[in-house]
């Protein structure tokens, strides 16, 4: 005896043409006696056809302008970039899906800890046999050339460590300053494009800049400044674009 | 460049708008685009394009989501029934309270419903493009349906005119 439970999580394939015969035929014979089953294999059919039927959306008008934007403004970013990571990009395309720059400066942090604490420990322990009771017993097959002063301690592998750390937290700070240089030869740009401008373009233009400027300037350091930095960017590629100066300049494709 | 974002624009951005909903389409769709003409060289052609082009889609989408802190998504407690139209308005009043129900079901279910019912991809192309099991994607599935006949109240098909 099928129970309306088992019937109606079959339903769905039964309704997208998916179920065997012998399947399909089970369930043809349990709707045509169950009224509750019918009801919601009715449902279902007409959520389904609903949903298919569904009108499609236009996107905007500014999409196209945007994906140039922001395309222009990743190449501008690469142009910037040191040429080691050009060619990590390129060996390793992965790091495209690399953890954030927060959660990267995070790991690097931990891993240093970690490794830090790893080899520190060793070290320690040698430092036991310096005692004077540990020379008295040493073994015989000691070399003789083995040290019987505690050798200096060796220095500290989180030196190292640190720098690499102090290498990951500078990140940010270099991030804000690659945005900054964009941002002004983006301005440059723009300003020689604004001579052939209306004054009523020149005037929202330079509002729209003003007011993205200040939001720069009022966002502390980091993610969110970056942030407004990325807007103020994509605002100066899009009245670029518009003119199409950085198409005729060849900076877009 | 351009002919192919004509080609996928109406799919890429009606997927976004649907997966994020239409504030933040715009902006998943723009990434999208910008991640399938810097990635269209190192392509490797593994899959359909279309497979690629939607994958990224929806990944973009989902990702988007995550960063937002999953605002628009709900939990099983806050499903709750869509008040039903008058029986006189019909299919027009149905397309809009299948939008409203959409934007209220898990992201999850949002993509698989969007990808299976509404651009009417097949269940290998779901699977591919959501890197699941074809298995997974039909139970998926059903579970969205589910939750969408819950949201949208009993006797839809009265509503939309289907022959009982």
């Amino acid at each position: 005896m099928t129970t309306c439970q088992t019937i109606q999580r079959q339903l769905t394939a039964y309704l997208d043409g998916e179920l065997a015969d012998e399947h399909g035929s089970v369930v043809r014979g349990h709707l045509r006696e169950c009224a509750g089953c019918r009801q919601v294999a009715r449902d279902e059919a007409a959520l389904r056809d609903g949903l298919r039927t569904l009108p499609p959306i236009d996107p905007p008008a500014t999409l196209w302008a945007g994906v140039q934007a922001q395309l222009a403004a990743a190449e501008v970013a690469d142009a910037h970039q040191p040429h080691w990571r050009r060619i990590w990009a390129r060996w390793t395309p992965w790091t495209r899906w690399a953890p954030t720059l927060p959660q990267f400066v995070t790991g690097g942090v931990v891993a240093a800890a970690a490794i830090a604490m790893v080899t520190w420990r060793p070290h320690r322990s040698d430092e036991s046999p310096a005692s004077p009771a540990a020379v008295v017993v040493a073994p015989a097959s000691v070399p003789a050339t083995a040290p019987l002063h505690p050798q200096e301690p060796p220095q500290p592998v989180s030196g190292g460590t640190d720098d690499v750390t102090a290498d990951l937290l500078a990140e940010p700070a270099r991030t804000t300053a690659r945005y900054d240089q964009v941002i002004e030869e983006l301005m440059k740009l723009a300003r020689s494009a604004r001579t052939g401008w209306t004054d009523e373009r020149k005037a929202a233009f330079d509002a729209k800049i003003a007011g993205l400027r200040d939001e720069v300037m009022r966002a502390g350091p980091g993610r969110l400044q970056q942030r407004a930095q990325r807007a103020l960017i994509r605002a100066l590629q899009g009245a670029l674009v518009r003119d199409d100066i950085v198409l005729a300049s060849g900076g877009m494709r | 460049m351009e002919v192919l974002y004509h080609q996928y624009k109406r799919r890429v951005f009606g997927m976004a708008h649907r997966i994020v909903g239409a504030s933040d389409a715009e902006e998943v769709a723009q990434e999208v685009f910008v991640r399938v003409f810097r990635g269209l060289a190192a392509f490797r052609g593994d899959s359909a394009l279309s497979t690629w082009i939607y994958r990224l889609t929806v990944n973009a989408a989902l990702s988007h989501l995550a960063r937002r802190g999953r605002r628009h998504e709900v939990g099983d407690d806050g499903l709750t029934e869509l008040p039903a139209p008058p029986v006189t308005e019909r299919d027009s009043a149905l397309a809009t309270r299948i939008e409203t129900a959409l934007a209220q079901l898990p992201a999850g279910y949002r993509a698989i419903l969007v990808l299976h019912d509404v651009e009417g991809l097949s269940h290998e192309e779901c699977a591919a493009i959501l890197e699941c099991r074809i298995g997974t994607c039909k139970s998926q599935l059903h579970k969205a349906r589910t939750r969408m006949r819950a949201l949208l109240g009993p006797d839809i098909a009265a509503r939309v005119g289907h022959a009982p």
